[in-house]
């Protein structure tokens, strides 16, 4: 079932890709034979195959999760998201010490270790990467401390 | 012979400065580090270091130097976990697990390290030699390949690996088509016409290679690691006093050389790579033993030699065609040629000739630091083992922190880290369903040389698809395609004759 609900989602993408292989990609003339639209429409129709064949017979039956688990993996990918988001926003340091601790917090830390591991790699990460090895972070809200 | 010689000296000149003998240590250094702790493998590793070994600006011959030294070295450390915590870090440690773990637990753990150390290396040297004897050949070969036999080469390179990677061909074909698809996202270069961008500016250049890698191998790993640490604790065996003997080295002396020569073979076929030989020199040294092979699995040496030796020879063949053809032979060596193309260099038959000292500064650097490893592994085994017991929860975030870093520094842009994380959940989901990833990276780093070719082909024969049917080269590829098709069937049909025999 996990299998054919994927390929489903997929073959409705391959979908969407090959109609716009199809219909929308033109080049204003001819360069060359295939032009940039046959390649994608070839793969489109391959992909499509790929997906209803998976369809007709899949292998994988269940998606083997338990409920534990995938609570776990939404709370990490939600964190990741506002990781990216208070990245680009409130700079390196704040967003790392976040997310660094409330990642540890959330895979079995106490709050004293989360709270001292946050602190630890957003100050160490942010010295090393900037000062060290010259790397362009966002420095946030401290750009005019550092 | 002369142009291998001289080439290795030109190379040993490169590898040997002072500052690339220290990348050379330094990347052997931090792959075995990767490499030992539990659950990231060479790919993963590769994945979140590649982006911060671009942006420190090195000249691409030391950046080079310093990603292939973490390649072999996470190969080499791969090991560690699996014997003493029987979780492999990747696919090409699985086998070293079956027997490196149940010597671990009898108390052997020394043993079984040291073993395992000592037989990589002979694997990994083998490989080298193997490597500096055909490369040139093979590059002075393909020199003459024209579009259409790259096209051909292509058709060979996927059609080995949805026959011999992952669990179903379909689902690798899928994989790989699905990295294609990526791939054509952006400006087409032969015409400036947009696909597939929906008028975003951030599309037009098509999804950076580095955010792809990082969002398939890191985020995804991340996310595959909080699930496995959600589902139960590791438990560690400590490393002993034992040490394996002269007699230890003698027994597997048949098996070492064997399994070097199948991982090299398998590692040179495009598409596999070390999970693949390990498999296949486990199975051969299994079915070799015959009576006295019913212990493999319960910490037979011949069980740990044989995939250890093997896996670390397909890590070297593997760079043969990635250097030689500019086709990786497997996901790891997919990420290695994309960090080339990151450095404008173009592998392929022509960097033999215009960039040597990349080149064979690269092979040469490789033989430093196959000794490099020895030295390092065999002392400091107990220090690496001691990583082992890092938690999980500081291990973890470390990886996004990585992943990010390397992402924002290099791309600059804050839409690729939510790119980054779409593709992490996605692969995910992709390997929770049986589907492997290292043919979506195949397919992203070969797409574009894929369809260039093809157009380039069809140009010069104004739209006739015969001539892609027209060169001795072709036939030849597409003959040894057929075989790869064919054979698994034969040997799979044989088998089952035997059993009914038997029965």
């Amino acid at each position: 079932m996990a299998d054919r609900i994927f390929a489903a989602i997929t073959l409705l993408v391959v979908m969407a890709y090959g109609w716009v292989a199809f219909m929308m990609i033109k080049a204003p003339f001819q360069y060359d034979p295939l032009g940039p639209e046959s390649w994608p429409r070839i793969l489109s129709i391959a992909a499509g195959l790929c997906c209803l064949w998976i369809i007709v017979k899949p292998t994988v039956n269940a998606f083997d999760i338990t409920r534990h688990a995938l609570v776990r993996v939404s709370l990490m990918t939600l964190f990741l998201v506002g990781y990216a988001y208070l990245f680009e926003h409130a700079g390196f340091i704040i967003s790392t010490a976040l997310y660094c601790g409330a990642s540890a917090r959330l895979l079995g830390g106490t709050i004293k270790q989360a709270v001292i591991f946050g602190l630890a790699t957003s100050l160490i990460g942010y010295f090393v990467s900037v000062k060290l090895l010259e790397l362009n972070l966002p420095a946030g809200i401290f750009k005019n401390l550092i | 012979m002369d142009v291998i010689l001289s080439g290795l000296g030109q190379g040993f000149a490169v590898a040997l400065q002072p500052f690339n003998l220290l990348l050379v240590f330094v990347g052997c250094f931090l792959g075995t580090l990767i490499g030992a702790l539990p659950g990231i493998g060479p790919i993963n590793g590769i994945a979140i270091l590649l982006p911060i070994a671009y942006s420190l600006n090195f000249p691409p011959e030391s950046a080079l130097i310093l990603l292939a030294g973490i390649y072999y070295g996470a190969e080499y450390g791969g090991r560690i976990s699996s014997i003493l915590l029987n979780v492999p870090g990747d696919a090409g440690a699985v086998m070293t697990a079956l027997d490196g773990s149940p010597m671990a637990k009898r108390g052997e753990a020394g043993r079984a390290l040291s073993l395992s150390g000592i037989v990589s290396f002979v694997g990994g040297a083998f490989a080298l030699v193997l490597m500096t004897l055909f490369a040139p050949l093979l590059a002075a070969f393909a020199v003459k390949f024209s579009p259409a036999d790259y096209v051909a080469l292509m058709v060979f390179a996927f059609t080995s690996l949805a026959a011999l990677v992952g669990k179903s061909a379909v689902k690798t074909l899928l994989a790989a088509l699905l990295g294609f698809m990526i791939a054509s996202i952006g400006v087409d270069a032969n015409t400036g016409v947009m696909r597939f961008t929906f008028g975003s500016p951030d599309l037009m250049a098509g999804i950076d290679f580095l955010v792809i890698v990082i969002g398939l191998f890191g985020i995804a790993e991340l996310l595959h690691l909080v699930e496995s640490h959600a589902r139960g604790t590791l438990k560690t065996l400590k490393v002993d006093k034992t040490f394996t003997s002269w007699a230890d080295l003698m027994a597997v002396k048949w098996v070492m050389l064997r399994s070097s020569l199948i991982g090299f073979i398998v590692g040179v076929l495009p598409g596999t790579g070390a999970s693949v030989a390990s498999a296949v020199s486990y199975g051969v040294e299994k079915r070799l033993a015959g009576e006295s092979g019913k212990n493999f699995g319960h910490g037979d040496i011949r069980g740990l030699a044989a995939p250890e030796t093997a896996n670390n020879a397909a890590a070297g063949g593997a760079m043969v065609p990635m250097l030689t053809l500019g086709i990786p032979g497997s996901g790891t060596t997919a990420i290695l040629l994309g960090a080339l193309l990151l450095f404008n260099v173009t592998p392929g038959p022509l960097m033999f000739e215009q960039k040597p000292e990349i080149a064979w500064g690269l092979i040469a650097s490789m033989y430093i630091g196959n000794v490099a490893l020895l030295l390092i592994n065999l002392p400091l085994v107990g220090f690496f083992a001691r990583l082992l017991t890092v938690p999980q929860q500081y291990l973890t975030p470390m990886i996004a922190l990585l992943a990010f870093i390397g992402v924002y520094s290099v791309v600059g842009n804050p839409f690729d880290l939510y790119v980054a994380i779409g593709l992490g959940v996605l692969g995910w989901i992709l390997r929770k369903l049986d589907f492997s990833l290292a043919p979506v990276i195949l397919g992203v780093v070969l797409g574009n040389v894929f369809e260039d070719n093809l157009r380039r082909a069809l140009s010069m024969s104004g739209g006739d698809w015969s001539i892609l049917l027209q060169s001795t080269n072709s036939w030849l590829l597409y003959g040894l395609t057929f075989l790869v098709l064919v054979l698994p069937l034969i040997i799979a049909y044989r088998k089952r004759k035997a059993q009914l025999i038997s029965v």
